[in-house]
């Protein structure tokens, strides 16, 4: 037959062909050239088709050019259509995975059959690691007792079905006193919280056991762990796994869902919170020596804080032989007392006798130092105050941007929902809806109530939210904030309410009412579920009014899992779902808000400077691993003016050098990281490196010294934060160096400080003087300083008179010799980098060095470089009280390794 | 990787004369007769000899062997006298010169004509929208003839950004910006 059809060449013009795109078919990659080559391939005509009867006709001609140019057309059409792109690179970045180009299952479901086909016809090989075959010895015997146990759970699972239908009707009586048995059955022990000591963290399935020996896995642990950067297993920070970035791209997506659109949201359960308890009298002067000593705590200002109804944001201190050290921000929240209504308390004397209690939440890298200046301060009360910890006991969600009221709306319900049992605060959350900044709520508000399960009202539906602005009456709430009426003690604060709202029904029993209810519906609560107690408040960030406000929600710790699930899926009325945050995300944040960020930028706190050591010897560790023709030789860094070498340690927040403190060498550091990580009480402040020296100065207590009046010098070692903007260019990095403006008269270098610390630096040679005009030269940096306009012409002379167009050469010659005998040039020249860096002012010199740079980046909020650092407050004070205001506003920042520095201005924060 | 850089040239063939056979009743129109069909011999093999000769007659070894290699035809449409060469960056002022000494059609008696270099692209897509655009001012004067008005056949031929240029062009020959119609001077 085949033999048959060869022999008429004309009739087999469809067998090859038909033939030829079988065999494409089964190897995908002979079928895809086809494919390009039949895209590119453009249809003509001949050239007859243009002829009528073989003479030139006008029609004829029109047909043609239709012909090609639908012809072209359809090839451009073509060739965009089959290009080499595969479907799983159309999905949005958010869903694409690694695994997508050879899994199917990665990919969303409305393409999976494409990918299906493109996988098949690429030839890709697919694996799905479940189904592979063990390749290694351990692997293969590990498989093979798996199925061993399998079969084994197979036969024991046949046997008890066996069993059970054999005992028959008596079981299915038993399916409808199931409900009955499990309200009797006995409660599982309540967590013990031992008080006045620390406490354990809750125990974990023993499968995860080994993994949190020394640190503690955050409740949404598993979740972050798919979906971000974890610290490493063997260096957890502040003894918690904590997410430090999504592993998606994501700076300027953070940019954006904290200030303009959407949300951005954190598990921060690792902060800390202790719990006070004892009269009020004795709480108080407790309060008081940790540094809330100011009258307006606790006179009638403050009032508001201390029933409750507003919480308190600031830096705790304690004393140590004269001097207060800032120990680190912690809030503060009190529970309100029980109504006076009540018949037992009536009688009670309540101004005198009456028990408080109260949160401190705090850092976790300065919770130890709080809570032994607590037990400490505690055991001086005459009737001791009790202290709790309650770090494993409380977990709390954060939440920023501008969908975040929307986003809590959407997640929180109330748990009382008829009007006779409702909490009066948890109706006004719900008539939240439309706030679309925290801030906009009265200062430090809070709110305290019940919630349902959210897992009853998963997947979490979107709120109808009034889009036309704040309405008059949201105006009125938010002005009036009715929370005083009926109100009572938190449920956060009672251990049984806790407890009882962590016993969540199993997933189990809630996918079974799920599935009796209608699709799509909330579960009705039963009478089993528990309420949650929680806490909601506010925080805004602390320079701008207009800046976006932080939502915090504390629950208990184990509810803030199935919140988080909530959350996360929670579809935002401006499209997409809340993005989740790490540690880096809340540094950018604060970064863009200009607020110094707990521990990083406060040195000058212990948890500060152990911070600031880690970072040094992890940029160490970085440095040295590099080699060595490309890392920075710090010794050969030319300042300009013959002054060689980086002031201090470049890879430091040289403060030891700025304030001539005994040197910590690199080699004790790793002794001083490994230390606070035994999490014995009081042991922290044996051996204090010289960074401990440093104090950190509040923004309060440096402007009562910048007052006229005041002519004291503020004690030594102080360091003040600043929010440091550059004037023009400039973008500083970690570790930069802060000069202040040199001194008008003529500067002379001279090794000076180095006369404490010998230096191993040979005396550097040449001359060593800086121009007398170095300050000037600085001003006229600034394009808005009043110095720029009358300095401007003196510096640059006068451009040589341009050669005419059609000039011959004689001409030519003339205006050349011209020019060069008209240009002045200092003669001899000067060397480079001795009086400027390529006309860039030279950097003064180490005795004008005021502080450095603990966070320094390109901010996309200002749209320039901008940076916090740290700076010595007795030469920020010489700055402002010597040459005027304005001018000590100034100052320089330079890059560690670099020998250019960029004018900056800078503002105590 | 080496991301290898082409120049597309679109070229059209026109002629000037009408062989006696193809001659119409009517006298034909500049516009018929400059867009006449080229001869259905003509194969993307031929044209690609007879430029490859064309360049080593006037570049020598050394032209004909840096075209050698990327000289390529994508299209040939004989019926509308138009075709797009690639050719690799660097060398293809020396396909443009070659097409410009072409005085016919390279096939065996080959009438008289002018190869136009109109459009040079990076891109083989702009390169047909040119044609395209080039096309569809065609049908306009075509229809525009039928409807029995004068049409401006050589201001459809010439290129311009839009009609009323190419007319001026025509007048004022001095003021024709250096475009790739300088081929036509030559012819």
């Amino acid at each position: 037959m085949d033999g048959a059809k060869k022999s008429f060449p004309g009739k087999r013009k469809e067998g090859p062909a038909a033939n030829q795109g079988k065999d494409t078919r089964s190897t995908g990659r002979s079928f895809k050239r086809v494919k390009f080559q039949d895209a590119r391939n453009i249809r003509t005509q001949p050239s007859d088709a243009a002829l009528d009867d073989g003479k030139l006709d006008l029609q004829k001609f029109l047909n043609t050019r239709e012909f090609e140019i639908k012809a072209l057309e359809a090839s451009m059409h073509k060739c965009k259509t089959a290009n080499a792109t595969r479907v799983f690179q159309q999905v949005p970045r958010a869903m694409r995975r690694r695994t997508a180009s050879h899994n199917v299952q990665r990919i969303p479901k409305r393409l999976r059959a494409r990918a299906r086909q493109e996988q098949i016809d690429d030839n890709t090989p697919t694996v799905q690691a479940r189904k592979r075959r063990p390749r290694t010895t351990r692997a293969r015997i590990r498989a093979e007792t798996a199925k061993k146990l399998g079969i084994l759970a197979a036969r024991k699972r046949k046997r008890e079905v066996r069993k059970s239908a054999g005992d028959g009707d008596t079981e299915t009586e038993v399916g409808g006193g199931a409900v009955g048995r499990s309200t009797i059955q006995s409660r599982m022990a309540r967590p013990k919280i031992r008080r006045n000591a620390l406490n354990e963290p809750p125990k974990v399935e023993s499968k995860f056991r080994k993994r949190q020996l020394n640190k503690t896995w955050l409740p949404t642990h598993l979740w972050h762990a798919k979906r971000a950067t974890m610290t490493e297993p063997s260096k957890p920070l502040w003894r918690f796994a904590i997410p430090l970035t999504p592993t998606e791209k994501n700076y300027r997506p953070t940019h954006r869902a904290s200030g303009q659109n959407g949300t951005l949201f954190w598990d921060t359960s690792y902060m800390s919170t202790i719990g006070l308890y004892g009269l009020a009298g004795c709480v108080e002067r407790v309060l008081r020596d940790l540094g809330l000593s100011q009258e307006g705590f606790w006179g009638p200002r403050g009032q508001k804080w201390r029933t409750g109804l507003r919480k308190w944001t600031g830096l705790l201190s304690k004393q140590r032989d004269d001097i207060r050290r800032d120990i680190g921000p912690a809030t503060i929240i009190w529970n309100p007392e029980i109504p006076t209504e009540h018949p037992e308390e009536a009688e009670s004397v309540r101004p005198k006798k009456s028990h408080r209690q109260l949160f401190i939440r705090t850092h976790p890298s300065c919770f130890l130092e709080l809570f032994n200046e607590l037990l400490a301060l505690a055991k001086t009360q005459a009737p001791q105050l009790h202290v709790e910890d309650l770090r494993f006991e409380i977990g709390s969600i954060e939440l920023i941007g501008p969908g975040s009221t929307e986003t809590l709306l959407g997640v929180l319900k109330p748990y009382y929902e008829t009007p006779k049992t409702q909490e009066p605060q948890a109706r006004l959350f719900r008539s939240l809806g439309g706030v679309t900044n925290p801030s906009s709520l009265p200062k430090d508000a809070l709110l305290a109530f019940s919630t349902r399960d959210p897992r009853l009202s998963y997947p979490p539906k979107r709120v109808e939210v009034w889009n036309g602005g704040l309405v008059a009456s949201l105006l009125d709430i938010l002005t009036a904030w009715p929370v005083e009426e009926g109100l009572k003690p938190f449920g956060l604060f009672s251990r049984d309410t806790r407890y009882q709202g962590s016993r969540l029904p199993p997933m189990k029993s809630i996918n079974r009412r799920k599935g009796s209810s209608a699709p799509r519906e909330p579960i009705p609560a039963m009478v089993t579920d528990p309420p949650i107690p929680i806490i909601l408040f506010t925080s805004r960030s602390r320079t701008d009014g207009q800046a976006q406000g932080t939502w915090t929600l504390l629950a208990p710790w184990k509810c803030i899992l199935p919140i988080w699930y909530s959350v996360v899926h929670y579809p935002l009325s401006t499209g997409g779902n809340p993005r989740l945050g790490g540690l880096d995300e809340v540094r950018q944040v604060a970064f863009e808000n200009g607020v110094p960020w707990f521990p990083g930028d406060f040195p000058g706190t212990d948890a500060g400077a152990k911070w600031e050591l880690e970072q040094r010897a992890r940029r160490k560790r970085d440095w040295d691993r590099r080699p060595k023709g490309k890392r920075v030789e710090w010794k050969s860094l030319d300042l300009g003016a013959g002054r060689k070498s980086e002031i201090g340690d470049g890879l430091a927040c040289d403060f030891e050098q700025l304030f001539g403190l005994p040197k910590t060498s690199l080699d004790d550091q790793p002794e001083v990281l490994e230390e606070p990580s035994n999490a014995v009480p009081g042991k922290a402040t044996t051996s204090a490196p010289p960074l401990a020296m440093v104090k950190q100065m509040s923004k309060a207590s440096f402007a009562a010294f910048t007052t006229p009046s005041n002519s004291d010098n503020p004690p030594a070692h102080s360091i003040i934060t600043a929010n440091l903007t550059f004037v023009a260019r400039g973008i500083a990095s970690d570790c930069a160096r802060i000069y202040r403006l040199p001194t008008r008269a003529a500067v002379v270098v001279r090794p000076s400080t180095q006369t404490e610390v010998p230096s191993t630096e040979p005396p550097s040679t040449g001359p060593r003087r800086l121009p007398s005009n170095l300050r000037e030269q600085w001003l006229q940096k600034d394009p808005l300083g009043p110095a720029s306009s009358n300095g401007r012409q003196s510096k640059k002379q006068p451009a040589p008179p341009r050669i005419p167009k059609g000039a011959d050469a004689g001409t030519r010659k003339k205006l050349l010799t011209a020019s060069l005998v008209a240009t002045e040039l200092p003669y001899p020249r000067p060397a480079a980098n001795q009086s400027d860096v390529g006309g860039h002012p030279l950097c003064p010199n180490e005795n004008d060095l005021i502080g450095f740079v603990t966070t320094g980046a390109f901010s996309l909020s200002e749209g320039k470089g901008t940076a916090i650092g740290s700076i010595s407050a007795e030469k920020a004070l010489e700055m402002l009280r010597g040459p005027g205001a304005r001018e000590g506003r100034y100052c320089i920042v330079r890059n560690a390794g670099e020998s250019v520095g960029w004018l900056a201005r800078w503002e105590a924060v | 990787m080496v991301r290898l850089k082409d120049r597309y040239l679109l070229v059209n063939i026109v002629y000037s004369d009408v062989p006696a056979g193809q001659q119409p009743k009517a006298p034909a129109s500049d516009l018929l007769v400059y867009n006449q069909p080229t001869t259905s011999e003509l194969r993307p093999q031929h044209l690609l000899k007879a430029l490859r000769s064309e360049v080593a007659s006037l570049f020598g070894d050394c032209g004909s062997g840096a075209i050698d290699r990327s000289l390529q035809v994508k299209y040939l449409s004989t019926a509308t006298s138009t075709f797009i060469l690639r050719i690799s960056r660097a060398h293809y002022r020396l396909v443009w010169a070659a097409l410009s000494f072409l005085h016919q059609v390279p096939v065996k008696n080959g009438r008289p004509c002018i190869f136009r270099v109109v459009r040079v692209s990076g891109t083989i897509r702009k390169v047909e929208e040119e044609c395209v655009r080039r096309a569809k001012l065609m049908i306009l004067a075509a229809k525009r003839e039928m409807s029995g008005k004068s049409s401006d056949a050589l201001g459809a031929l010439l290129r311009g950004k839009d009609n009323s240029r190419s007319l001026t062009m025509l007048e004022d020959p001095d003021e024709s910006e250096p475009d790739y119609g300088d081929a036509m001077y030559d012819g």
